[in-house]
């Protein structure tokens, strides 16, 4: 192609074949250049015909780059800028004049061929673009026939508001369920975004987000005074899905965050409070029926919305905590602490599942529950006693038969419960009364479960929570060992007297009873000084005492018309019956005398001998149901039992009465003032100098593995080491306290 | 040089010795020959009947606050005695060598003790005073709401009648300590009466001005 122009200069250099650059310029004649024009002008009107065929690009190519060369870009490019508005203008008017739904038809196609057009303009002018373009700063053919495009066709006025109509139109009338054509308006769409996202967004965004915006406003009002809580958020999530799918169809993908959170503002936002509350049909409903569906549909929409997940949280935790509240204040409920325990276990299960099912196992929630259960748990003072006492049964026979895996289950779920506990130090005092009784009775349903739950509180508590219960159970061992060996060097002298078990338990590790020693019958004491002989001959420096109101007797009895029975009975109910082999008959205070068992003990071992149907061995006079310091007992000759083993006496773990829970009360509280001085002296050594704030929230966490400190014990304690000179006030800043070396 | 320098300062201390024992007899003879009208010929000190000569001849009652103050005064460690020693620190620092002097020195006392650091001094010595057991570190209530109204009741006066009123009615204190004791007169010091406006219980307080508190503020409905 340069060949041509070149030609002129080559033919005065045909000496030296060189290829230099132009030395001078080539004019132009203007009439050259106006001829020029008037072919490409020509040309742009043939590719806007759809003529372009019969074009030869490569003299279009040329013309242009001459006219550019020359320095006729200016002519060029207002030349080219004339042209194309015009045709534009053109199409505006064939395109105003399409009617209804061939309207975005005709855009659409009109657009294509703009395009298209474009295309090849910009091709034959490229070397204006490239060389002329940059150097006076004009717009880029391409650019610039998408900005008349815009100015011309878009932002007619005859069409810009029928455009945004027509769409809009459109996108309402596929949201009560027409069925529109896609294809369509995604090429619209893409059309305006083409011609630049402040075109998209201002033609058409921006208003399809109002009317959107008041479209759900509207529906969402509808649907929420005639829907419950769940068909609204079925309807909801699927307003949702369809504007997604809506995007991914035929809007811009920027769209889709704008278009989602207005229905999300709409439709969740602005209603959460009313939908949560719903009567019948809100959250607690949902909670309550486990309905998992619709709680996972309100938990993934409302994530979607700022304080969403909190309101349900919210509302979560003080249904919880009301319903937990009435649980634990319950008093038909607790008159059955395993009931009531397993009440509180089924909760936790209930709501773990809701949680991990539809709730996608968030640890928020998850720390929502905790706190509610941490809260009402501790409402009442009785659960720590309810805890125990439901391990209690558990161990003594729920879990018969269980594997052991099984047991692992219903340990675990136990722990979680246990962990709530405040007062944990309190636990700890009916665990080991509990499982006292149950090592001493024999009554534990299997020894790995038992050692199973210490390893548990031991890593949940330290060592120094289960060193006793540890101790307890080396002691049952140890005696089985001693009472084999009491009897393999024993059983010449011993004879045919009775045979005796003994449990020797370490004080100390054992909770502490207060003995009262009674008397024994004189062939029970022969024996049992025989072995305290033998026991004080392999371990010197110990003391032994009887502790009879633990232990139990098998006794075999004979009753009229030759019925024998085996009683089993306490000790103390032992000692009342074997009376009865020298008299028929005694008064109280005759067998009170004899066997001086303390008054309380006394009258409930007569009671369950004498008053209790199936076990009375016992006949008493008056036939009232208390026992009277009056009454007379006899030996009941007619006593009968289908059973020939009788079981009378059980030790077993009983709700404590009042008083017996003043005692431990009072325990408790005394223990805990050593623990808390410790506490604040170790606080204090390190510290030297410290705020009454502090010290309350140092001791506070501190303990907090055990139980909840009061802070007026705290001052207390505080105060009393202060007299004995362990603290004192600062002289300077008397709101601080000072270690005294 | 030095020694001879010794010698003369050691000589000069000598003679200034024996000058300020005869001095210092002189000046201790008129308070020793007061202490003598007062004291128990046989143990030498003035005890509870020499006291309340004393105070007759003061014109003060027996339980005067004055009486106490003069104690303090004279750092006088028993309650109900005076020895010679704290009678001379006492007499000599009030510049009274008789009965006349000293009773003209009460006034001026009683402004001493009322400036705020001595008065604490004098408070906090007041509770020890009561200390009458060798190992005794607390007086029974009773004594010590005598004690308030008798040092704080002038000065602070509402304060003390509503304490001593709920320390009278609880039976959970029986006995007061000196950390309570100097406790209530911070708290006459730092909180408003009777709004207690700005009495906070988390700050270090002694308990049983927290449960004085409370107790004020219930049975203020």
């Amino acid at each position: 192609m340069n060949a041509q122009s070149q030609s002129q200069s080559q033919s005065q250099r045909r000496k030296n074949f060189k290829i230099e650059a132009f030395k001078h310029k080539v004019e132009l004649d203007p009439k050259y250049a106006e001829r020029t024009w008037k072919v490409l002008e020509h040309a742009i009107h043939e590719i806007y015909n759809n003529n372009a065929s019969r074009l030869s690009f490569e003299e279009l190519y040329r013309s242009a780059y001459n006219m550019v060369l020359h320095k006729y870009g200016d002519k060029l490019y207002s030349g080219l800028v004339a042209t194309m508005t015009a045709h534009l203008n053109k199409i505006a008017k064939s395109v105003e004049s399409a009617q209804g739904g061939l309207f975005l038809e005709k855009l659409n196609h009109k657009w294509a061929d703009h395009n298209k057009a474009l295309q090849m303009i910009r091709d034959i002018l490229m070397y204006m673009d490239r060389s002329y373009v940059p150097t006076s700063h004009k717009t880029p053919v391409h650019e610039l026939g998408l900005n008349l495009w815009r100015d011309h066709i878009i932002h007619s006025p005859n069409i810009q508001a029928r455009l945004q109509d027509t769409l809009l139109d459109l996108v309402q009338r596929e949201r009560t369920g027409d069925v529109i054509n896609r294809g369509l308006m995604r090429n619209i769409t893409k059309m305006l975004m083409d011609l630049g996202s402040s075109v998209y967004q201002d033609d058409f965004e921006k208003p399809f987000l109002d009317v959107s915006a008041s479209f759900y406003s509207g529906e969402s009002q509808q649907f929420i005074e005639c829907c419950d809580c769940g068909s609204y958020l079925k309807k909801a999530e699927r307003r949702l899905n369809e504007e997604i799918e809506r995007v991914s169809h035929y809007l811009d993908a920027k769209t889709e965050v704008k278009i989602t959170s207005a229905v999300e503002r709409e439709m969740i936002a602005n209603h959460m409070q009313r939908l949560v509350h719903m009567d019948n049909s809100g959250l607690v409903n949902m909670l309550i029926d486990d309905k998992y569906d619709d709680l996972s549909r309100m938990y993934s929409l409302f994530k979607r919305v700022p304080d969403g997940l909190s309101t349900i949280r919210d509302v979560m935790t003080s249904y919880l905590r009301e319903r937990g509240r009435v649980l634990v204040t319950d008093t038909e409920r607790l008159k059955d602490p395993v009931e009531f325990v397993q009440c509180l276990l089924n909760e936790k299960d209930k709501h773990d599942k809701i949680i991990s099912t539809a709730f996608n196992n968030d640890k928020t929630f998850q720390n929502a529950l905790n706190s509610s259960f941490e809260y009402f748990i501790n409402l009442n003072n009785r659960s720590p006693e309810s805890i125990s006492l439901y391990l209690d049964d558990k161990l003594r026979k729920g879990l018969k038969g269980a594997s052991e895996e099984e047991v692992e289950v219903v340990l675990d779920k136990v722990m979680m419960l246990f962990r709530y506990l405040q007062e944990k130090d309190v636990f700890e005092k009916y665990y080991k009364q509990h499982l006292a009784k149950r090592l001493l009775s024999g009554k534990t349903v299997s020894d790995d479960a038992e050692r199973s739950m210490i390893v548990k509180l031991k890593t949940e508590c330290g060592y120094q929570f289960t060193s006793k219960l540890e101790g307890m159970f080396t002691d049952m061992k140890t005696s089985e060992d001693t009472m084999l060996d009491f009897y393999a060097k024993q059983s010449a002298e011993l004879g045919d007297g009775p045979t005796l078990a003994v449990q020797i338990l370490t004080t100390g590790s054992w909770p502490t009873q207060p003995t009262a020693a009674c008397n024994l019958p004189p062939e029970i004491l022969t024996v049992c000084e025989k072995f305290r002989t033998y026991y004080l001959g392999t371990h010197s420096g110990r003391r032994l005492t009887w502790q009879t109101n633990m232990g139990t007797a098998d006794i075999k009895a004979t009753f009229g018309k030759g019925h024998k029975h085996e009683l089993n009975v306490s000790t103390y109910q032992m000692c009342v019956l074997m009376l009865f082999n020298s008299a028929d008959g005694l008064t109280y205070r005759e067998i009170e005398q004899a066997t001086e068992i303390p008054a309380l003990d006394l009258k409930r071992c007569l009671q369950s001998l004498a008053c209790v149907k199936g076990k009375n061995v016992l006949r008493k006079e008056p036939m009232s149901k208390d026992i009277s310091e009056e009454d007379v007992f006899y030996f009941n000759d007619k006593f009968t039992s289908k059973f020939v083993k009788v079981k009378i006496g059980t030790v077993v773990a009983q709700k404590e009465s009042e008083p017996e829970k003043q005692e431990m009360r009072q325990r408790v509280e005394e223990d805990r003032k050593p623990q808390i001085e410790a506490a604040i002296v170790r606080i204090m050594k390190s510290r030297r100098v410290l705020d009454h704030n502090s010290i309350v929230a140092e001791v506070t966490k501190q303990l907090q593995s055990r139980f909840l400190p009061n802070p007026v014990v705290i001052k207390k304690r505080i105060e009393s080491l202060i007299e004995r000179e362990f603290l004192e006030r600062d002289k300077a800043d008397r709101k601080l306290y000072r270690y005294l070396a | 040089m030095r020694r001879s320098s010794n010698r003369k300062s050691s000589s000069a201390s000598a003679a200034a010795g024996s000058g300020s024992t005869k001095a210092a007899s002189k000046e201790f003879e008129k308070i020793d020959h007061l202490f003598n009208v007062y004291a128990d010929k046989s143990s030498a000190i003035i005890d509870p009947e020499g006291i309340e000569q004393l105070c007759s001849s003061l014109e003060v009652d027996y339980t005067d606050v004055r009486i106490l103050m003069l104690a303090w005064k004279m750092k006088a460690q028993k309650q109900g005695f005076f020895t010679l020693e704290e009678w001379r620190t006492g007499l000599k620092a009030l510049r009274a060598d008789s009965m006349s002097k000293l009773k003209k020195a009460l006034p001026e006392l009683v402004k001493e003790v009322s400036r705020p650091t001595d008065f604490l001094d004098f408070y906090s010595y007041a509770f020890r005073y009561c200390l009458t057991e060798d190992k005794q570190k607390c007086i029974d209530i009773e004594s010590a709401c005598q004690l308030l109204s008798l040092v704080l009741g002038t000065q602070f006066g509402p304060q003390v009648e509503k304490f001593t009123e709920y320390l009278k009615s609880q039976s959970e204190y029986k006995v007061m300590n000196m950390d309570q004791w100097m406790g209530f007169y911070r708290f006459c010091n730092e909180i408003p009466f009777p709004s207690l406006e700005n009495y906070d219980s988390d700050l270090a307080w002694p308990l049983i001005l927290d449960n004085f508190v409370e107790w004020f503020r219930e049975n203020q409905n």
